[in-house]
């Protein structure tokens, strides 16, 4: 099985995700399977959660905060700026609070109360997050890559996100026995037309967009998730330890990827020890990755003679992982597996 | 003449009813609305937990319920903070 056979075989899967170590090319191939997507005729939206994103680098382009950016025809990528989403978050909450009730201005404990919040540890992760509903709620592309944060911030979300919707669930059960308790009072006093809850209302849209985006990297029918590893000791070791942490909140993972890979072909020339031992070592857990993961690896990528940033070296990077694209226009075809070096 | 007459007993019919309210269902009521207050205290404290060293719920989504809050968070402050004695066994709600 390769990478381009997933895609034809599960054309449904249109959350796409890479994730793995921190600079292990994460949103190397998040851009390279976005443009080979695009190549092939679909709209896609490559986006990046990450706080420090790497988008604008690979594409030499700044997105930044931006919105979404077409960068070739049908390949957009846009990069969520946390911090501006947070302002103008807490802007709209006082604006309402002074709309309310008509206030001048914002009472000081409630100021600084919001103030406050801003600067708690996890209020990036899900103002970003909460974009991501609004994005993908929208549904106007056909692909949608996340271009994900490094594994530990990813379970912290997904953890947070179930703590959190226990939470909820154990608020909104009070508000409406709360609600209960005026409904039978203005009952018994034969009076009073209640008004809605608000709060009530609000609570459930909360739940709402909480569950909306933990459930996309859950869902097994609509969500690929790609590990990325590279042949060396401390990769492996910590990938078996995520793989195992994401089965327990069930991302469904579709494979790995074997980033940075030595040709092998060199040895064959006149190179010097230092990279013979590298090779040998590799070979070592190359095998080890095999017999880990088998069938379960998808494309092997080798190390390229320079970093890649640029379309040019995007290109190229598409082409190591799925093969030479196909035309939109001629039915899927078995693509040639050109990942091997 | 007739009017007066209808005014006076609409009023005492009012009156009556009202006594009869407060001799039968006012407990009710009143117990209702206290047991209501008490999970409006808990409900705010949920939410607000940060301003009295309490953090329960991180705030991102929280900050949408605290426009609703903004009336009775002086008086949940107060009854939050105040003291507590025997004496509140007696049946004196502030707050």
């Amino acid at each position: 099985m390769s990478l381009a056979n997933i895609f034809e075989e599960y054309p449904e899967r249109r959350y796409i995700m890479f994730g793995g170590k921190g600079g292990l090319g994460k949103t190397t191939f998040s851009a390279a399977t976005a443009y080979h997507l695009a190549k092939s005729g679909h709209r896609v939206l490559v986006f990046s959660v990450d706080p420090q994103a790497s988008l604008s680098d690979i594409f030499e382009r700044d997105i930044f905060g931006k919105g979404p950016v077409e960068i070739v025809p049908n390949l957009f990528a846009q990069e969520i700026d946390a911090d501006q989403h947070i302002r103008a978050y807490q802007d709209e909450i006082r604006q309402k609070i002074l709309d309310m009730y008509g206030m001048e201005e914002v009472p000081e404990e409630i100021e600084s109360y919001i103030q406050a919040a801003a600067a708690e540890p996890a209020m990036e992760e899900s103002a970003i997050f909460d974009q991501v509903v609004d994005i993908v709620v929208a549904a106007e592309y056909d692909y949608y890559i996340y271009d994900l944060v490094p594994l530990g911030h990813a379970l912290y979300y997904l953890s947070m996100a179930s703590v959190y919707d226990e939470w909820i669930d154990k608020i909104t059960d009070l508000r409406e026995e709360m609600e209960e308790y005026s409904k039978v009072a203005s009952l018994i006093q034969r009076d009073k037309e209640l008004e809605e809850d608000m709060i009530l209302q609000e609570l459930l849209d909360i739940k709402y967009r909480i569950n909306t985006s933990s459930s996309i990297l859950t869902d097994k029918e609509k969500t690929a998730f790609f590990f990325v590893i590279i042949p060396e000791e401390m990769a492996l070791i910590d990938t078996l330890k995520a793989a195992d942490l994401f089965a327990k909140y069930d991302v469904p993972l579709s494979g790995y990827v074997v980033n940075r890979v030595i040709p092998p072909g060199l040895a064959q020339q006149n190179i010097p020890e230092y990279l013979r031992n590298r090779l040998k070592m590799q070979e070592g857990h190359l095998a080890r990755i095999d017999e880990l993961f088998g069938e379960q690896v998808l494309a092997q990528i080798p190390e390229f003679e320079r970093d890649v940033t640029g379309l040019p070296m995007i290109e190229k990077m598409a082409e190591a992982m799925f093969g030479s694209i196909t035309e939109p226009t001629t039915a899927p075809s078995k693509s040639v597996e050109g990942a091997n070096p | 003449m007739i009017k007066r007459i209808e005014a006076m007993i609409e009023k005492s019919v009012r009156a009556l009813r009202e006594v009869i309210y407060g001799m039968t269902v006012y407990d009710w009521v009143h117990e209702l609305e206290k047991a209501r207050n008490e999970q409006e205290r808990l409900f705010t404290l949920i939410i607000f937990g940060d301003l009295l060293g309490v953090p329960i719920l991180p705030p991102y989504h929280m900050l949408r319920l605290v426009p609703y809050l903004v009336p009775s968070f002086e008086s949940w402050r107060r009854s939050m903070l105040r003291e507590r004695d025997f004496t509140d066994l007696i049946d004196q709600e502030i707050g």
